[in-house]
């Protein structure tokens, strides 16, 4: 049975509301997006959507010192084991809670797979005033003996002149394929700076679409840092709305992909008033018979003047059968505006390799140094200094060199 | 009045006695598209079997077909059961002098500096063989005949050279290509036919304005050059003065064929009517064009696009044998309330192929201007380079700009560049033009100029500086 199969079965057995039932036949109407459709042009799920996989809840499952393993040992820590909560932190002027249902925009049928029948996820609710230095951690942990499908859906909720940091992790441990259809709706009230990091480091077997809408008010800063490192097929949907005015939307990616691997990031800049600004930078490195997909949308609505957006995207192939298929777009609706984008794709360049070899190093760290500078634009760009240190150690571990890149 | 003047109006009173000689009989065949138009057209053209069977084809190929709504165009749907597929070539009725013709238009002409005759010519007030360029032809056609140059209509190539048309008619864009390159092959009305033999340079810039006969190809254009081993051949088509047409929709099709070391020059400057300020009426065109580059070879288009209410066309190289060349130089302005979704296609085939994209988008008014790019490097195209550049510039805040580059690259030896701006004139540079002494408007042409200026230097000379002064008169009242 394929997916869309397990689906329709496991469907009929939910008690769903009218909304979400409209939802539901519009997904089953669409079905999965193809190479058809222009968003996803260069972005097939066949492969993953043709398998049997169980859509019904599964077990929690105890695993020694898992949590230990895969954290990065920050105090906040809210744990999803197989779907399920299991812990969260009690932390003032912040309520951390299970699932609770929610409206979000379904303007595609992977949105309204999600709004129609995820029952996990969590929910932050940040407090007027409220800042919070340390960041919290989310694990997302998934095990079982069979294929599995899981949605997440949350949603954080930024009070007024808050300060958030969130380091999210999606990890699935067994052998068995995952396949995530992960959504996360994030509100910035105003002047509130929020601040998201994800790392999206999975084995050949793990599949991911994660769909995040970030919607900004006036004087707000928000940030993502995406960090992929492997999963036989990821799909970043990252959409920024900016409903206030002087908004400050910040992108930051660094993929680093070997063996058959594939990411997508598609990233959505809506500046819909005056005097925002925007900064994307992505970059991504390919080696073996890996993939990337680019797709930057900037739009400027009319009226929406002094409109500052930047965005950037630099792609290094490194083996002859790897591919890279990038569309930068600009859709510009109003004249007092500074947009650029600028995109390009090249390989290390040999004189800086030939200068560096002259000075001792072997061939493999020399690249990998090469490398690490490349991409260290994006990720310097990330304020936890542990996240930074865990990120540097999965390059050089991902390039297979034994370099500590800080020292 | 001058003398000379009075001379000239006197001898245009008489009739035209270069009018166009057809003996078809029916010169309108009636609206609608089916089968027996299609069969229609080709008899009329006394076509041989095998062409009326490639219309065929293609009619049936377009039949099945979706008209394509991709694009970021906006337009009343187009009745194609509606429009009238060929019209013979007739001969319009001629104004008695310039008197008659629209003041705005003589205007224009005489901003563009347009000689006299020449702008009688164009406004279709009949001059006599003295004044007209058909002594300019003769001369023309007999340089080139020496040199085994063949430029002649699409139609009279078909008669006279079939050999050649059925070798390479849609080799470069087969009719199955897309919507409108299959509705151009069904009912293709004429166009040029240019062939450049082996080792030869053509002597001269061939250009469209002095095939005397290109004045009514018909909305359904086919442009077919093909340029042998080490030739080399400039063409130019288009007119800088404003063309009016009754034809709403025009499909045209380009194919170039360059050979091993060879070399086409491309240059259009297209300028159909665009519409009034309210954005009523105006030619919608919708343009496939594409070149093939053998070894070594190199296609370099340029355009200025200044007309047409919505303008469709992504004039395309494919590059196929090892070190060739693909260049694409463009300026897109829109006012008012025109439209135009424009780009082009770089694809590499072969090693060591290289491509430069330069396109400058103006936008005035409620205008709406894209560039749509792709720069595909296959497997293959090993060492390959690209370098793209695409700036807009806004002009009013009612106006939007857009950018759709795909790049696609396969192969880990190639580099691949691309930017993209989007910006206005600055207030500063405004004022530092006031300051001394120039006016806003001529201030705003001479920064266009000047933001332009990578294309228009790609023009042959006496385009260009036509193209310059077109560029003035489109932006005007676009300022304040």
């Amino acid at each position: 049975m394929s997916l869309i199969n397990n689906l329709e079965k496991y469907s009929k057995t939910l008690l769903l509301s009218t909304e979400e039932k409209n939802d539901l036949n519009s997904f089953f109407s669409s079905g999965f997006p193809n190479i058809s459709d222009e968003e996803w042009k260069y972005t097939s799920l066949n492969k993953i959507v043709k398998n049997d996989f169980v859509v019904e809840d599964l077990p929690v499952f105890d695993e020694d010192n898992i949590i230990d393993k895969v954290s990065l040992g920050f105090k906040n820590k809210i744990v999803f084991l197989n779907g399920k909560l299991v812990s969260s932190p009690k932390i003032d002027g912040i309520t951390i809670s299970d699932f609770k249902s929610f409206k979000s925009k379904t303007n595609n049928s992977i949105l309204s797979l999600n709004s129609s029948m995820a029952r996990n996820g969590f929910s932050i609710d940040v407090e007027n005033n409220t800042v919070l230095n340390s960041p919290i951690e989310i694990l997302f942990l998934i095990s079982s003996t069979r294929n599995t499908f899981l949605q997440y859906r949350n949603q954080i909720n930024l009070g007024k002149n808050s300060n958030l940091k969130i380091i999210e992790n999606i990890h699935s441990i067994h052998e068995n394929l995952a396949f995530i259809n992960h959504f996360t709706q994030v509100k910035c009230d105003e002047n509130s700076i929020f601040e998201y990091n994800k790392t999206q480091n999975n084995k050949d077997n793990f599949s991911l679409i994660d769909t995040c809408n970030i919607y900004q008010e006036a004087n707000t800063t928000s940030s993502v840092n995406t960090l992929i490192f492997g999963g036989s097929f990821i799909r970043n949907n990252l959409n920024f709305e900016q409903n206030g005015e002087n908004a400050e939307s910040n992108m930051n990616g660094v993929s680093v992909l070997n063996g058959s691997q594939f990411a997508d990031n598609h990233t959505f800049v809506d500046h819909k008033k005056s005097n925002c600004r925007s900064n994307e930078v992505y970059k991504g490195i390919y080696l073996d018979k890996s993939k990337g997909v680019f797709n930057g949308k900037i739009m400027v609505r009319p009226e929406s003047q002094k409109i500052d957006a930047f965005q950037s995207n630099n792609n290094l192939l490194l083996s002859d059968e790897s591919t890279i298929d990038t569309k930068p777009q600009l859709e510009i609706y109003a004249d007092d505006v500074k947009c650029s984008h600028g995109c390009t794709i090249g390989q290390l360049d040999k004189e800086a390799l030939f200068y560096m070899k002259s000075r001792g190093l072997a061939e493999k760290e020399a690249k990998a140094l090469l490398t690490y500078a490349f991409t260290n634009e994006a990720i310097d760009k990330i304020s936890v200094p542990e996240f930074k240190d865990k990120c540097e150690k999965l390059i050089a571990e991902k390039l297979n060199v034994k370099l500590d890149f800080n020292h | 009045m001058s003398e000379n003047l009075k001379k000239i109006e006197k001898i245009t009173s008489s009739k035209y006695k270069y009018g166009f000689i057809t003996n078809i009989k029916e010169d309108r065949v009636p609206n609608g598209l089916n089968r027996n138009i299609v069969k229609t057209i080709s008899k009329i053209k006394n076509e041989p079997q095998w062409l009326l069977d490639w219309r065929l084809k293609a009619f049936s190929h377009w039949e099945k077909m979706k008209e394509p709504k991709w694009q970021n165009l906006n337009y009343p749907e187009i009745d194609f059961q509606d429009l009238c597929y060929y019209s013979a070539p007739k001969e319009k009725k001629k104004l008695k002098s310039l008197d008659e013709v629209d003041p705005e238009l003589l205007k224009t002409y005489k901003k563009l500096g347009i000689p006299l005759d020449e702008q009688k010519m164009l406004a279709g007030v009949a001059v006599d063989a003295v004044f007209d360029s058909v002594s300019i032809v003769t001369t023309f056609k007999e340089t080139l005949k020496k040199a085994g140059v063949i430029f002649c209509p699409f139609s009279e190539a078909v008669q006279k050279y079939p050999e050649l048309i059925k070798k390479y008619i849609g080799k470069v864009v087969p009719y199955t290509d897309n919507y409108y390159a299959a509705l151009n092959s069904a009912v293709f009305s004429d166009g040029s036919f240019v062939y450049i033999p082996k080792n030869t340079r053509c002597p001269m810039e061939l250009s469209t304005y002095f095939r005397i006969n290109a004045a009514n190809t018909g909305q359904f254009e086919r442009t077919l050059i093909i340029a042998e081993d080490n030739s080399y051949v400039s063409y130019l088509e288009g007119c800088t003065a404003p063309m009016r047409d009754e034809n709403q929709l025009h499909a045209a099709v380009v194919e170039l064929i360059t050979m091993d070391n060879a070399e086409i020059k491309y240059s259009t400057v297209q300028n159909w009517y665009p519409g009034d300020e309210k954005g009523v009426g105006g030619v919608f065109n919708f343009v496939t064009k594409r070149g093939i580059c053998h070894k070594n070879a190199k296609i370099s288009w340029t355009q200025v696009e200044t007309g047409s209410a919505v303008t469709w066309k992504y004039p395309s190289c494919i590059l196929k044998g090892d070190n060739s060349i693909g260049e694409f130089f463009s300026v897109a302005i829109t006012n008012n309330f025109q439209q135009a979704d424009t780009g082009t296609k770089m694809v590499h085939l072969g090693k060591n192929s290289k491509s430069t994209i330069i396109a400058k988008g103006i936008c005035a008014g409620k205008s709406n201007g894209s560039y749509r790019g792709l720069v595909r490097i296959n497997k293959g195209a090993t060492n390959s380079r690209n370098f793209s550049q695409c700036d807009s510039l806004l002009m009013g805040d009612k106006c939007g700009s857009h950018t759709f580059p795909y790049i696609e690259v396969k192969n880990n030896s190639s580099q691949v560049e691309h930017e993209a701006t989007t910006s206005k004139i600055g207030e500063d540079q405004i004022f530092y033009c006031n300051q001394r002494g120039i006016d806003t408007e001529s201030a705003i042409a001479l920064i266009v100029n000047g933001y332009c200026k990578d294309v228009l230097d790609q023009l042959p000379m006496e385009f260009a500086v036509e193209a310059k002064k077109l560029l003035e008169i489109s932006l005007e009242g676009s300022v304040g």
